[in-house]
């Protein structure tokens, strides 16, 4: 699809067009094919929405993928509370009633609710020391996201669209990104809708549209049928959305394929002392099960952690399933050997006050908070930055959302400093500046 | 008898510096309340109170005394105090899992300077442009460490409740550990374990100690795992349940069910769990308050025979925190986020009395615990911002 603008050739605008392919070719490894594919587009004037587009860069991809790593971001939906889980105060004004207790790190304390954890922290490196830039719901969803603030510009692409991207399988049966009944609608982005995510309900079921009742035969004359049409429209038109229109149904087709990898209840009743009798364990085995089967990345939500009433008996009841099936999780991937190249991330989008308001509740709060990282050469048993005595400031080693992405990316084997493009603008996957946190890595 | 006339605010006694949740009499004018640091207090209140000009521009609208003795020994929140009636003995529950029996009369063990008045001191230093609150004892006052655990539970103890003779004691924790003791003995007579993933969160005995009334109930696991609520009487003597109050209200319930569709059943009836409970004196109702921060909370009066909704009284905006029946079963008083101490008639439902005032909003504090004086000609309740407020009935 190619959007036309009114910029004389010449211009500013395509010298900028230039300087941003020469600083592609020199940061990226672009392949010949894309380079002229995009050069050609912008010297025709207009702008390419090429869905991330010149930095398709097809050979990153393809060598970040021989990696194959996966990722599991388990989304605590509302914000979990720091001094609930990693980063204690008892004693302090700000510590509520909750007591810490000693894990199998030593040194490294958790909430008394985390009893189960407790005992997989050497698999664990927690992050005391987040400091983030968007306080509030629609904008920490986004920005944990995508490791970007909202933009009125830029449709950033969410870190499991970027992940299916460099690590996903091309043509597999499998989605490369899944959503288990989780948040945030980014998506893929500028990278396009190839990448957006697969959703899954709170059942962890597959949606009725993805199965079809049809004789097999009769289904592929209608897919003959079907691609020929398209074939030619595609050629006559060249156009994006029909290819997209294509590409999506081919996926919708396969996945009749895969489909056995979203059934669960077989092995559930073997694992439900492994991950805690609950939804949210019911999830996390369901992601274990995709990562086995393939799939590059997997989001599983867990929702309600906004607690600004009652936030300890909140806690109370969120924390301790939701730690059962983490911990379940950590020790099935690690049994089958897959924790080394699957990358668990526990996060948010917020943490939440130091101080306890009237209704007993904790608010929201990005000046110091925590989120934990494991698997995939993450250097576990360690707690990464130390927030004060009240957990009010970070006192030592900040992470800020770019960093966080950064570390991630890097963990993943993929380069936080490639660039794709959103139209014309070089965007890098990690925010400019951003750093990656060595000592979070083996 | 209990007369809902003529309340007076008598005192209100300042015990800042963490949120006071548990109040009890243990005599006329000589009250305990304890906060969510674990720290009991007692307070001999004169009979006369002492001078006092009520300041306009002033919260504080009666006299203040600070306690005379300190009762150390619990490390977190004191979720509920009561005393046997014969006045001699202190019962504690705490989230630090423990129960704990402390005779009224213990020596003491020590002396302690203690500041009650933490938030007065960050004002005026705020106002002072200072730092540093000022840090000389606003008492001194005696420390008692003598007192019998209770042994038995390993989670935060919520609910506390006691045999109208004072004999027996019903506990029940975080893990839905519920323990029937008898007092004398300090030994557990019964035990028994509710829905496993609840906790205990109020529980209640009849006056001859024979039967239990229990609400059960935790919060949700995610919007779409939600575990079922329980309210149940229970056989003390063989720990079996006798009747399920709320298969009563609601024929289809399902104690398994944890779906979102399952929970609308009974939301309205629980709403964020039914709290505090209580057996009325003379056997014939059961009563329970809907809390947590919830639209309003209401008490249920439920037939103590076959659990029938017998009506609803009281209207706590925000939710009901803590509730109890007057000695002649005739009114329920009832505390809550509303800030505001409800008497209520139960014949008829009717509102008779409203003590304090709402004040202004959910984020206005909020009283936690109410109790009646043996005579009850006072009523004590205790209040988050940091207050014991004392009334007097019949001026």
């Amino acid at each position: 699809m190619t959007k036309r603008v009114a910029t004389p050739k010449g211009s500013a605008q395509n010298m900028t067009n230039i300087q941003a392919l020469n600083s592609l070719m020199n940061t990226t490894h672009v392949s010949r094919r894309a380079l002229m594919k995009g050069a050609l587009g912008t010297a025709a004037g207009g702008v390419v929405m090429n869905w991330g587009g010149l930095t398709a860069s097809r050979a990153i991809a393809e060598e970040a993928r021989k990696q194959k790593k996966h990722c599991i971001l388990l989304w605590m939906n509302g914000g979990a509370s720091q001094f609930e889980t990693f980063d204690m105060k008892p004693g302090r004004p700000t510590g509520g009633p909750f007591r810490p207790i000693e894990s199998n790190v030593p040194g490294v304390k958790v909430c008394e609710l985390m009893p189960k954890m407790a005992k997989q922290m050497d698999k664990v490196a927690v992050i005391r020391s987040m400091r983030t830039t968007e306080v509030d719901h629609p904008g920490g969803i986004y920005l944990m996201h995508t490791g970007y603030r909202p933009s009125a510009n830029v449709r950033f692409p969410e870190l499991g669209a970027v992940v299916a991207k460099y690590q996903g399988t091309e043509g597999g049966d499998l989605p490369d990104f899944v959503k288990v009944s989780s948040n945030g609608d980014a998506g893929g982005g500028f990278l396009g809708p190839k990448y957006q995510p697969f959703g899954i309900g709170s059942e962890g079921t597959l949606p009725p549209f993805s199965t079809s009742n049809m004789d097999p035969a009769k289904e592929a004359k209608r897919h003959d049928l079907r691609s020929f049409v398209e074939e030619r429209f595609a050629t006559d038109t060249r156009s994006d959305l029909a290819k997209m229109h294509r590409e999506a149904y081919e996926a919708a087709r396969r996945l009749q394929k895969g489909r056995d990898a979203f059934k669960i209840d077989a092995e559930w009743a073997k694992s439900k002392e492994l991950y805690g009798d609950s939804e949210f364990g019911k999830r996390c085995l369901l992601a274990r099960k995709l990562v086995e089967s393939g799939v590059a990345f997997v989001e599983v939500g867990q929702s309600s952690y906004d607690s600004h009433a009652d936030n300890f008996q909140w806690h109370r009841g969120l924390v301790p399933p939701m730690e059962h099936a983490w911990a379940g999780l950590l020790a099935d991937l690690k049994q089958r050997g897959l924790l080394e190249n699957t990358l668990v991330v526990w996060t948010g989008e917020i943490g939440r006050t130091p101080s306890i308001n009237n209704r007993a509740g904790r608010d929201h709060y990005v000046r110091c908070w925590s989120t934990a990282l494991a698997g995939c050469g993450i250097k576990g048993g360690q707690a990464y930055g130390t927030s004060d005595e009240n957990g009010v400031e970070v006192k030592d080693n900040p992470v800020t959302e770019g960093d966080f992405f950064a570390t991630i990316y890097k963990a993943l084997g993929i380069d936080p400093k490639i660039e794709n493009y959103a139209g014309l603008r070089p965007v890098p996957l990690a925010q400019f500046g951003s750093r990656v946190v060595d000592a979070l890595l083996g | 008898m209990f007369t809902p006339a003529k309340p007076v605010l008598r005192y209100q006694l300042t015990f800042e510096g963490s949120w006071p949740m548990a109040v009890a009499f243990v005599g006329p004018r000589r009250l305990v309340a304890a906060n969510q640091l674990g720290h009991i207090f007692l307070w001999e209140l004169p009979e006369k109170s002492p001078e006092f000009k009520v300041d306009p521009k002033s919260d504080q609208k009666a006299p203040n005394v600070w306690p005379t003795r300190q009762l150390v020994g619990h490390t977190n929140e004191v979720t509920r105090l009561l005393v046997t009636p014969d006045g001699k003995q202190l019962v504690s529950a705490s989230l630090d899992h423990g129960v704990r029996v402390w005779p009224t009369d213990g020596k003491a063990t020590g002396t302690a300077g203690v500041i009650l008045d933490e938030d007065a001191r960050k004002r005026e230093a705020r106002r002072k442009g200072k730092k540093e609150t000022t840090t000389e004892p606003s008492a001194t006052v005696e420390t008692q460490t003598a007192c019998e655990v209770l042994d038995g539970h390993k989670e935060w103890v919520y609910a506390l409740g006691m045999s109208g003779d004072g004999k027996r004691l019903i506990s029940g924790d975080a893990a839905s550990q519920v323990i029937v003791w008898d007092l004398a003995t300090r030994k557990p007579l019964t035990k028994w374990t509710g829905q496993s993933w609840n906790w205990i969160m109020a529980a209640s005995l009849s006056p001859d100690g024979k039967k239990a009334f229990v609400s059960e109930n935790r919060y949700k696991r995610d919007d779409f795992d939600v575990p079922t609520p329980g309210l149940k009487l229970w056989d003390v003597a063989i720990g079996k349940e006798t009747l399920d109050i709320m298969k009563v209200q609601f024929p289809k319930y399902n104690p398994s069910d944890r779906s979102y569709g399952g929970s609308q059943m009974w939301r309205k009836f629980v709403a964020n769990g039914l709290i505090c409970t209580a057996y009325s004196p003379d056997g014939k109702l059961l009563a329970a308050g809907q809390g947590g921060e919830t639209d309003t909370g209401k008490v249920h009066l439920l037939d103590s025979e076959t659990g029938k909704l017998v009506r609803d009284v009281a209207s706590h905006q925000y939710g009901i925190t803590d509730l109890m029946f007057t000695a002649d079963s005739k009114h329920v008083i009832s505390v809550g986020r509303d800030t505001c101490v409800r008497v209520s008639q139960v014949s008829d439902g009717k509102e008779v009395a409203v003590l304090g005032s709402p004040r202004g909003g959910q984020f206005k504090d909020w009283l936690s615990a109410v109790a009646l004086s043996p005579d009850e000609q006072w009523l004590a309740a205790t209040d988050i911002a940091g207050i014991v407020h004392v009334w007097q009935f019949g001026g």
